[in-house]
C-alpha cells in the first residue's frame, strides 16, 4: 500500500509540475498597429437584408432599400483609461449597407495597447461643419457622391434610411425616407460610447477586428417610436427629414450600436 | 449505485442466457485485458486534439497490440451572430495508428498517431483541411489488481500520465467565429492524467475512466481550454476457442474549459457534452475488429454554436 501511495504522489507531483508553468509577457508593449471596425447591420437579432419584411412595434411592415450613416471622430480608450483619438483628417466614414467594403474600416497607426472601449459620432460634428466647405477636405465630395448631403447650407445627412412600408391603414407599398441632420433648432449629432466585451489588443503583429452590431430597427423603433403611417402626408409617403422627429431619432441611435465580440488575430 | 450495476448486469445476462451455457470460462482474463483497454477511446469535441477524448486509448481484447482506427465526428455549427444565421455541417475524420505495449511489469505505454481530414460547409463552398495530427503518448501503471481466483469480483485500478506532442498544424485562420476546434492540431504541448478502474464478475464488467488534459499556450498564443473526459462502459466477454466477442454499452462525457488567446478568455468556447455509446469487438486468433457509435444525450458546446450530431469508429488490431 505504501508503494502505491508513492506512485500516486509521483503522478500528482507530475500533474502539478505540468500545470504550474506559465510565462508573463505583458511587459513592454511598443510600436503601432492597426484596428479594424466592422459595422454589421442587423434588424433586431436577425442579419439585416434589403427588401426583407420586418415588422416594427407600430405594426408596420417595412422593407428597406437604403441604410447609410456617417461614422466620425473615433476615439479608443485603453484599459488604463487614457485615450487615442484618430486624427480628424482620417476620421470620417460613410457606412453603406449596399457597399460591403464600406462596412469594414481599417484604422492605421494605432499605438499598441489594450483597448477596452470606443466612441464615435454619427454624423459630422458642428465644429467640423463650421470650418466651411473648404475645411471639409475630400469628405465633402465623398458625401455628395454618396447622396449624404442635401446642399452645403442644409448640411450633411447623418443617417439615411429608406424603403417602403405597409400598415393596417396603408395597404399598398408606400415609400419612406428617414434622413437625419441639422435642423434650425437642433444639430442632431450624436456620440456613441460602447465597451468591448473583451480587450482589443493592438500590437505591431496583431490587428484586432471589432465586430459592431448596428441594429437598424432602433432608428425609428427604439426608445422613441416614430410612426411611418402618421408621417405619411397625403399618401405620398413618409418623409421624415426635419422637425421634432429628428432629435427623437438621434436619441434612438444611442442604443443602436453594440460590440458583439473582438477578434485578436 | 451497486444496486444499479447488478440490475444492469442481470439484464445483460438475461440477454445472453443462451450463450452463457457454452462459455469457455477458463482464463477469461487474458482476452479480457486486451479488451478493456480499447474502451478509453476519447474524441474531443475538438477535431484538433482528437487523441481520443472520451473514446479511449486501447483495445479491450488485446493488452498489447498495434492497430488502425478510423473515426468520424459529425457536427454542425453556426457563427451565432444572428437569429437567422445559417447552420453548416462539419465532418471530422481521423485515421489513427495506435499501439499499446508493455514496458515493464504493470506498466504499459500507448501511442496514438492520427491523420485528420476534416471538411465543412461555408457560405462560399466546402472547405477542407487535412494533415498529420498531434501524437499522444500515454503510460498507464497498474496500481492494484485482485487475483481472479480469490474473489467473485475482480478489480483493476490503473493510473497514468501522458503527453501530446504538437505535430499537427494549428492554423490561426481557422480560428474565426465558428468552431474553434476546426484544426488538425492544437499547436501546443499538452499533458494528460488518466485513471482507469475495471470491475468484473465472470464475463461481465464495467470499465470506468477519467482523464484530464492540461493544455498549454501554443506559438500563436492560443490556448485551448483544459478538458476533462469520463466514460463508463459495461461489457460482456464471450470466448470460445480462438474466437471472442465483446458487446459493450455505456456513456461518455467531455467538459471543456474556456479557450484563451493572448491570455484573454475567448467567449463561447467552454462547453460540455454527455453521450451514450454502444459497440462491440470481435477477435479471432491475433486479429480483432471493433465498432463503436456515440450519440449525444445532453450537450452545450461553445454556447450552443456547435452541435455534435454523432460519432462512430471502426478499428482493426493485431495483437503483439
Amino acid at each position: 500500500m505504501k508503494f502505491q501511495l508513492k506512485n500516486i504522489l509521483a503522478v500528482m507531483a507530475l500533474a502539478i509540475a505540468f500545470t504550474s508553468c506559465s510565462d508573463d509577457d505583458d511587459n513592454k508593449i511598443t510600436g503601432e498597429g492597426s484596428i479594424k471596425l466592422e459595422f454589421d447591420n442587423v434588424y433586431g437579432d436577425a442579419d439585416f437584408a434589403f427588401n426583407t419584411a420586418y415588422t416594427n412595434s407600430n405594426g408596420e411592415v417595412i422593407k428597406a432599400t437604403k441604410v447609410k450613416y456617417i461614422v466620425s471622430n473615433i476615439v479608443l480608450t485603453k484599459t488604463d483609461g487614457s485615450t487615442y483619438t484618430v486624427p480628424k483628417s482620417d476620421s470620417y466614414f460613410i457606412i453603406d449597407e449596399g457597399t460591403a467594403t464600406s462596412t469594414l474600416l481599417e484604422l492605421p497607426n494605432i499605438p499598441a495597447a489594450n483597448y477596452k472601449s470606443i466612441s464615435f459620432g454619427i454624423g459630422v460634428d458642428q465644429e467640423q461643419f463650421n470650418l466651411g466647405a473648404t475645411g471639409q477636405g475630400d469628405f465633402l465630395t465623398t458625401a455628395q457622391n454618396a447622396g449624404m448631403m442635401w446642399s452645403w447650407s442644409a448640411g450633411y445627412k447623418f443617417v439615411a434610411f429608406e424603403g417602403t412600408f405597409t400598415s393596417s391603414t396603408v395597404t399598398t407599398d408606400t415609400s419612406y425616407m428617414v434622413h437625419t441632420g441639422q435642423t434650425g433648432t437642433s444639430y442632431n449629432y450624436n456620440t456613441i460610447n460602447i465597451d468591448f466585451p473583451e480587450n482589443a489588443m493592438v500590437r505591431t503583429t496583431i490587428t484586432p477586428q471589432v465586430h459592431i452590431m448596428a441594429d437598424v430597427k432602433h432608428i425609428i423603433d427604439g426608445t422613441n417610436k416614430i410612426s411611418l403611417t402618421s408621417n405619411n402626408m397625403g399618401g405620398m409617403g413618409a418623409m421624415i427629414m426635419g422637425g421634432a422627429n429628428l432629435p427623437l431619432i438621434t436619441a434612438n441611435l444611442s442604443n443602436m450600436f453594440e460590440v458583439h465580440h473582438v477578434h485578436n488575430d | 449505485m451497486k444496486k444499479y450495476i447488478i440490475i444492469f448486469l442481470s439484464i445483460f445476462q438475461y440477454g445472453f442466457a443462451t450463450e452463457k451455457d457454452s462459455l469457455a470460462v477458463h482464463n477469461p482474463f487474458l482476452k479480457f485485458h486486451q479488451f478493456i483497454y480499447e474502451l478509453d477511446d476519447d474524441c474531443d469535441a475538438c477535431g484538433c486534439s482528437a487523441s481520443g477524448g472520451s473514446m479511449g486509448f486501447a483495445s479491450m481484447l488485446n493488452t498489447n497490440f498495434i492497430g488502425i482506427r478510423y473515426f468520424n465526428q459529425s457536427y454542425k455549427s453556426t457563427d451565432g451572430l444572428y437569429s437567422n444565421s445559417p447552420w453548416y455541417d462539419e465532418n471530422f475524420n481521423t485515421i489513427q495508428v495506435w499501439t499499446r505495449i508493455p514496458v515493464v511489469k504493470n506498466l504499459q505505454v500507448s501511442a496514438l498517431l492520427p491523420y485528420h481530414f476534416h471538411n465543412r460547409e461555408t457560405a462560399t463552398g466546402t472547405q477542407n483541411i487535412s494533415g498529420i495530427g498531434d501524437v499522444t503518448i500515454l503510460a498507464m501503471y497498474r496500481l492494484y489488481q485482485t487475483h481472479k481466483d480469490s474473489t467473485i469480483l475482480t478489480h483493476t485500478f490503473q493510473v497514468g500520465g501522458g503527453i501530446k506532442i504538437p505535430l499537427g498544424k494549428f492554423d490561426q485562420a481557422n480560428n474565426g467565429s465558428v468552431n474553434p476546434s476546426y484544426q488538425v492540431g492544437t499547436g501546443s504541448w499538452d499533458y494528460l492524467l488518466a485513471t482507469e478502474y475495471i470491475i468484473r464478475r465472470k464475463q461481465f464488467g464495467l470499465n470506468a475512466l477519467l482523464n484530464y488534459v492540461v493544455k498549454t499556450e501554443n506559438e500563436k498564443k492560443y490556448r485551448f481550454g483544459n478538458q476533462f473526459n469520463y466514460a463508463g462502459t459495461f461489457f460482456y466477454l464471450y470466448e470460445k476457442n480462438n474466437f471472442s466477442i465483446a458487446p459493450q454499452i455505456g456513456f461518455a462525457g467531455e467538459v471543456f474549459g474556456d479557450n484563451y488567446q493572448y491570455k484573454q478568455r475567448v467567449r463561447n468556447t467552454a462547453g460540455d457534452i454527455f453521450m451514450g455509446k454502444i459497440g462491440f469487438e470481435i477477435g479471432k486468433d491475433k486479429f480483432s475488429f471493433g465498432v463503436n457509435t456515440m450519440l449525444p444525450i445532453v450537450q452545450n458546446l461553445t454556447n450552443g454554436n456547435v452541435e455534435a450530431n454523432y460519432r462512430w469508429s471502426i478499428n482493426f488490431n493485431y495483437s503483439l
